[in-house]
């Protein structure tokens, strides 16, 4: 069983939330705007937080940033549509994935359920993955699709592993050049998405509709082993 | 020492002077003749710095013929006695006037310094008064105050140009008579007009420049000041009125994005109220549905839910545009990340059908704001998947036309006919036929909203296919 803080202005949301994920076997403890939930957070030990981002006294972003500070606790933002901008920030603030309004329940549970089972497997085997009909080996530079090997470039091989480290999350365009590259200077978001292109077409059965690594439009990408 | 207020009072003041002066001279008989000389130069130089050149000239003559007549000897006569003492004389009379224009030119120059200093005062406080004044109405009043007094002139009036071109008096002394005539031509050709006055002094009409246009006239009646100050005035007069023009053309931009952050802020709150109950709703219905099991009124409800929410949405985005408050931030992006994005977020209307996408030319970049234009593609690949049946091919391309970029979504259905092209990007028209078809009417008319406002054309044509072909055509970014 793990602890959630749900933090939400709205009651109807947060009843239909807590209902949720109570129903998924969890503890949920709620707060009605950021400031209730830092307090919270302050008191007790949490596994996640979900909290949206825009409530009265402290915002959500405020409030990433606040626990951040705190801990490396797995946060979930409920976010709304068409604020790429808002959702960079959340991301480079330290939050690790948003799901956007109007959003479904399932999606929801869907979402804190992989956030919960990362922290848990954290220290599982890094190295190794699969799903679908793929396997990699990041220790012996392997990577199978339908029993075939595939050969992937350093850059493309480095993007997959970086996407592997976190699954079902979302990194910013940034935060994958950073960990790639190395450096965000000199390389842009086309040059990501053009190798993010060929890393597609050598995986995804159809790369114009791919499964496993979606893009987040004008974010960044998600690696998503479950579609 | 002060400019006398009368000049003719030089010439008797001046034979005075040099009457007393020899009279004094005479009272002192040890004085050699040269001491008398320089004595009476002196005299001449005072004569001629006080009373200037003419009293100085008289002075000088007056000096000559005393000297003459009560030092030289013969004494008391005008001959002279001893030739050495003509030369003498000749000397003293051309020191005499020498020193007299001297000191005269020089007590001229001064006052023409004092004149200078006294107007480069006037317009330093001028410039400083409307400095001081951030309000045109009461800026204009009370620079014409300002200039009376900087001007030394009786009446002045400041003519504004306004938007037509029209001259309007904005500012003048009461009861003030101007000749309209010369006013529109100072205006119009630039040309400024000074003729002696009735009052006194100059009357004078200024353009009022502001760069190289003009922004009115300034007109000034018995202007003791010179032409040059005025002038100098013009130019302040330019320079305070365009600054003023600058201040409100600031303040209302301010107001402006105030209101529109306002207005913007206003509306993300309205959505947000009108959607969260929707999707509370929506959410309670998809947990009863875990804990009893989904039932055909269930599943009724949460389409009915969603298609609420889409609904809802879409006025929105409607009530954004038309208020105004849905402003681009546009920035640089290729096109083919536009066509990625797009596809991620409506890729999902396109479940049915099968995708083929030219890969759009990798250097191809367009400066607008990327949310906005994926929204307007996003409803073309929606409205091709509507329109067109199931399991056939959707086509998105990418091409360069010109100066533009065109974006491309064609379908295989039955397009839309040439009659009705303009017609369905009105807002809630429905083509006859598609009544069975989901949607409000408003997919198309948002799209070429959005397409407008980042500087671009949307158009609907047929496709070589034999379906519709949206296209969406943006100013090329330069490489």
């Amino acid at each position: 069983m793990s602890r959630v803080l749900l933090a939400d202005d709205e009651p109807a949301i947060r009843k239909v939330v807590r209902d949720a994920l109570e129903r998924e076997g969890h503890e949920v403890v709620t707060a009605v705007d950021g400031q209730e939930a830092l307090e919270r957070f302050e008191e007790s030990r949490f596994d996640l937080v979900v909290t949206d981002l825009a409530m009265p006294r402290l915002g959500g972003l405020e409030l990433v940033q606040e626990i951040r500070r705190l801990s490396p606790v797995p946060v979930l933002v409920l976010t709304v549509r068409n604020e790429e901008r808002e959702k960079v920030h959340l991301l480079d603030a330290g939050a690790d994935d948003y799901v956007t309004k109007p959003f479904g329940i399932a999606e929801l549970v869907a979402r804190a359920r992989a956030l919960l089972r990362r922290a848990d497997s954290a220290q599982g085997h890094p190295g190794e993955a699969r799903w679908g009909d793929i396997a990699v080996d990041s220790a012996a530079r392997s990577v199978l699709k339908a029993g075939k090997p595939v050969h992937l470039t350093p850059i493309e091989f480095q993007i997959l592993t970086t996407l592997l480290k976190k699954p079902g999350a979302v990194w910013t365009h940034r935060q994958l050049m950073a960990e790639v590259w190395g450096t965000t200077a000199g390389v842009t978001n086309d040059t990501l998405r053009v190798h993010m292109g060929s890393l597609r077409r050598k995986l995804e059965d159809d790369p114009n509709r791919p499964r496993w690594f979606r893009t987040e439009p004008w974010v960044g990408y998600r690696f998503s082993p479950e579609p | 020492m002060k400019l006398p207020a009368v000049r003719w009072i030089g010439y008797p003041a001046a034979v005075l002077v040099v009457g007393a002066t020899i009279a004094l001279l005479k009272l002192f008989r040890q004085l050699t003749v040269s001491s008398v000389a320089l004595l009476l130069l002196l005299t001449v130089f005072l004569c001629a710095s006080v009373w200037q050149s003419g009293p100085g000239v008289l002075a000088a003559v007056l000096a000559t013929l005393g000297f003459n007549f009560f030092f030289l000897p013969p004494l008391y006569t005008f001959t002279i006695a001893d030739p050495r003492n003509v030369a003498a004389l000749f000397v003293f009379l051309v020191s005499a006037l020498l020193i007299g224009r001297l000191s005269a030119l020089s007590r001229h120059r001064l006052e023409l310094i004092g004149a200078e200093r006294r107007d480069l005062l006037s317009l330093t406080q001028l410039s400083q008064g409307f400095l001081a004044d951030t309000n045109r109405e009461s800026l204009i009043g009370v620079a014409a105050d300002r200039l009376r007094q900087a001007l030394q002139c009786r009446e002045v009036a400041i003519l504004l140009a306004d938007d037509t071109g029209e001259l309007a008096r904005r500012a003048e002394t009461p009861g003030m008579v101007l000749r309209e005539d010369l006013a529109d031509l100072a205006y119009r050709q630039g040309n400024s007009a000074a003729y002696p006055s009735e009052l006194g002094g100059t009357d004078i009409y200024l353009p009022i420049p502001i760069g190289l246009q003009r922004a009115g006239v300034l007109v000034a009646r018995g202007l003791l000041s010179s032409e040059r100050m005025a002038e100098a005035c013009a130019l302040l007069l330019g320079l305070a009125v365009e600054r003023e023009r600058f201040l409100g053309l600031a303040r209302a931009a301010a107001e402006t994005s105030t209101s529109e952050q306002m207005k913007s802020t206003l509306l993300a709150q309205l959505a947000h109220d009108l959607k969260t109950p929707v999707a509370a709703a929506r959410g309670a219905i998809e947990n009863w549905e875990k804990e009893s099991g989904a039932s055909e009124g269930s599943r009724l409800a949460g389409g009915q839910l969603d298609a609420l929410t889409r609904r809802i949405g879409e006025l929105m985005d409607v009530v954004r545009l038309d208020s105004g408050a849905t402003r681009p931030r546009p920035e640089r992006v290729s096109c083919a990340a536009i066509v990625e994005a797009a596809l991620a977020r409506f890729g999902d209307a396109l479940a049915q059908h099968s995708l083929f996408l030219e890969p759009p030319p990798t250097d191809l970049a367009v400066e607008v704001d990327p949310s906005q234009l994926t929204e307007a593609l996003g409803h073309g690949l929606e409205n091709a998947a509507r329109y067109s049946p199931a399991g056939s091919t959707i086509r998105v391309s990418v091409a360069e036309d010109g100066k533009n970029v065109l974006f491309h979504v064609s379908d295989e259905g039955g397009g839309v006919p040439a009659s009705e092209r303009d017609r369905v990007f009105e807002r809630f028209v429905r083509l006859p036929g598609s009544e069975r078809v989901p949607g409000s009417g408003l997919g198309l008319a948002i799209a070429r909203s959005l397409v407008e406002l980042n500087g671009g054309r949307l158009r609907l044509g047929d496709a070589p296919s034999g379906g519709a072909l949206f296209e969406i055509a943006i100013p090329r970014a330069a490489r």
